[in-house]
Order: C-alpha cells, then sequence, then structure tokens
C-alpha cells in the first residue's frame, strides 16, 4: 500500500506542482528544480515528470494550469495569451498535455513560441493564441479532446541581474479564455 | 492480560507506521536514481555506448523524449560512467545561446555554464571523480559527486534555419574517454 501510494504522489499529474509557488492568478514558479536545495519528494517528482531541469542559477521555471479565472485550461477551448519582452537571454513558452507530460501531436509540429520566433507589436508586446483550430495569430496548437487538460510552462532563461533580482514578481503573460 | 494486548498493539502499530514510512523514504529517494538509470541506458544506447555524445539534429518537438523536453533546444547528451578513468570534452560555444550542463546520479544539476561564461569560444573540460589523478591533463576539471552522471548541451534554435550551423557545431563537438 505504502508503495502505490507514494508512486501515485510522485506520478499523479495533480500532485505535480505541488511544490510551485502561486504568484498570481495563473502562474506557478519555481527556484528549487533541478538544484540541491530541492526536497527529496520535489527531486523525484521532477526526475519522474520532467528530468533534467537546470538549476535556478541558469533557468527558472514558471507553470500555467489555469487561465486568468482560475479555470482549468482545456484542450477544446480557445485562448489568448498575450505578454511582453521579459528581460532574460531566452525565454520559451511550450504547450503540454497534462496527463503524457508531453507535446500533443499536430499538423504544425509546434509545441511553443520562444523570444525570437514570436513576431512582437510596435509596443514590444506579442499574442499567440492557444487551440486545437488553425488561428492567423501566432498559434499554439491544443488537441481537439473535449476537458483534456494541458499546461503551459514559461521558462526564463539566464535571467538579466534585474530580472533575478524581482523573481517570480515579473511581467507575467495573461491567459484569457475566449470560447469553449 | 489487556495492558499486555495494548502493549502489542503499540508495538504493532510502530512497526506499520515504520515500514510504511521506511518504504515511502525508500521510493522516494530511489525513483530520481531509477530515472537516471533508464534515461542513461538509452542515451549509451543512442550514441554507441557510455562516455560518447548522442546529438539531436532534428528541430522541433519529437515524440517519444523525455517528458517535458524543451524544442527550442537542441541537445547533445553523453551518459558518463568516470570508473575507468576521466572523460574529455570539448568544442565550440553556439553563440545564440548555449548552455553545458551536468547532472549527477541522483538527478541533481550540480554544474551548468553557458557561452557568456565562457572565456573566448571554445570549450575543454574534463569530467572526473575524487581520487582521480589529473594534475597532468589539459582543460578545465570538473569533479563529479558521483561516478555516473548525464551531460547535456543546449544550444537554442529560433528556427529550422538555424540547424545547418547547430549540426556543424555539433560536429566540432568531442566526448572521449582519456587515453592511458
Amino acid at each position: 500500500m505504502a508503495k502505490a501510494k507514494t508512486l501515485k504522489t510522485l506520478t499523479d499529474e495533480t500532485f505535480i506542482f505541488k511544490s510551485f509557488e502561486q504568484v498570481d492568478a495563473i502562474w506557478l514558479f519555481s527556484d528549487v528544480v533541478g538544484a540541491p536545495a530541492a526536497s527529496d519528494l520535489v527531486r523525484a517528482r521532477v526526475a519522474i515528470n520532467g528530468p533534467l531541469a537546470l538549476s535556478s542559477q541558469e533557468t527558472v521555471y514558471f507553470v500555467a494550469v489555469h487561465d486568468d479565472q482560475g479555470e482549468p485550461l482545456l484542450s477544446h477551448c480557445t485562448y489568448r495569451v498575450t505578454g511582453g519582452s521579459i528581460d532574460t537571454r531566452w525565454w520559451s513558452l511550450t504547450l503540454y498535455d497534462r496527463q503524457t507530460q508531453n507535446y500533443v501531436p499536430n499538423s504544425q509540429n509546434r509545441s511553443s513560441w520562444n523570444s525570437v520566433s514570436i513576431p512582437y507589436d510596435e509596443n514590444g508586446d506579442w499574442t499567440v493564441t492557444v487551440s486545437p483550430t488553425p488561428q492567423t495569430d501566432p498559434w499554439l496548437p491544443s488537441q481537439d479532446t473535449p476537458e483534456q487538460p494541458f499546461d503551459l510552462m514559461l521558462r526564463v532563461y539566464n535571467p538579466s541581474e534585474a530580472t533575478r533580482s524581482i523573481l517570480p514578481n515579473i511581467d507575467l503573460p495573461d491567459i484569457e479564455r475566449l470560447s469553449c | 492480560m489487556l495492558g499486555r494486548a495494548l502493549a502489542f498493539l503499540s508495538v504493532a502499530c510502530v512497526v506499520c507506521a515504520g515500514t510504511y514510512f521506511g518504504t515511502q523514504h525508500f521510493i522516494v529517494k530511489q525513483a530520481p536514481i531509477k530515472v537516471m538509470s533508464t534515461i542513461q541506458s538509452q542515451m549509451a544506447k543512442t550514441a554507441g555506448g557510455w562516455n560518447r555524445c548522442y546529438h539531436n539534429q532534428n528541430y522541433g518537438p519529437r515524440a517519444n523524449t523525455v517528458r517535458r523536453a524543451n524544442p527550442d533546444s537542441i541537445v547533445s547528451a553523453m551518459a558518463y560512467d568516470l570508473r575507468d578513468g576521466p572523460v574529455r570534452v570539448s568544442g565550440e560555444v553556439w553563440p545564440r545561446y548555449w548552455s553545458l550542463s551536468l547532472y549527477q546520479q541522483n538527478s541533481d544539476n550540480f554544474f551548468v555554464v553557458n557561452d557568456r561564461q565562457i572565456n573566448g569560444t571554445r570549450f575543454d573540460y574534463i569530467l572526473a571523480i575524487k581520487g582521480q589523478d589529473v594534475s597532468q591533463l589539459d582543460g578545465e576539471v570538473i569533479m563529479s559527486p558521483t561516478p555516473k552522471g548525464i551531460l547535456l548541451v543546449r544550444r537554442f534554435a529560433a528556427n529550422i534555419e538555424d540547424m545547418p550551423g547547430i549540426i556543424a557545431n555539433q560536429q566540432a563537438m568531442t566526448c572521449a574517454p582519456i587515453q592511458g
């Protein structure tokens, strides 16, 4: 019983981000992923569900499992994700299926946008539409499976000293549900 | 009689709790090591052995990779085993953004360096463990806390047009045991 229960707490997708800190209504944050400072439980969860993460010396991780209304991110819905530039060497926003912890197969073979590939508007802001159906905006495809949860992971690589000094309270993207 | 029964019951409860938490502790401690071993076996198989590098030369998300991989990051990977001697890893950094990271057997990221922290554009590292004589070797020595571990080099690609440069950069990288 102990073995089964322990394995469940390590592998169940609802437990994966339990040790992450809530930054706002949308984003969770961790700076102990991959680090020797991580507890045994955090280390085990990360190893199973997202191994070989970089320590916060190089990278910090944010995860969204809810939209701005606190509703779970679901594959069959359409979301507008908006953000600005982040003072960091590189950032990327990647979509993962919460059950498989992996990419969602799609016709575009796209599961992420990054700080170099994303188109910025005249104000330096960007918009990505997450949807199971093709979009004219930069499109991040989800799968057309009702009620299938997904998450968005924002990786902030090699943040500047200014960014690092205010972590995790940086200007994080907004996630708004447009339709379901 | 009642006293003896209660005493027996108390001992039984302590033994049960000890077994339960002992099992839990064991699983949590061992899980990262097991995950690392599984990944190392796969890496060594793909690279043609331990202490050899495998270079991903595909752009975009791929199925059957480690969970929550970042498709922007085109990796070279090596499962290392230093019990028979040190291993040398050398090459050129990738200017868009590059990092070299090392993971000990409990999955902790114990070392990371990026291209802006390297003096020049070339890197030359010797991976060794405590007790090995590296005093006569050229190159920067990194002591691995455990004989086995994983090395990852991440080169960041903005788009598929970056791939020829990344592949050339991979081909200039060497990973091999130090002979004699």
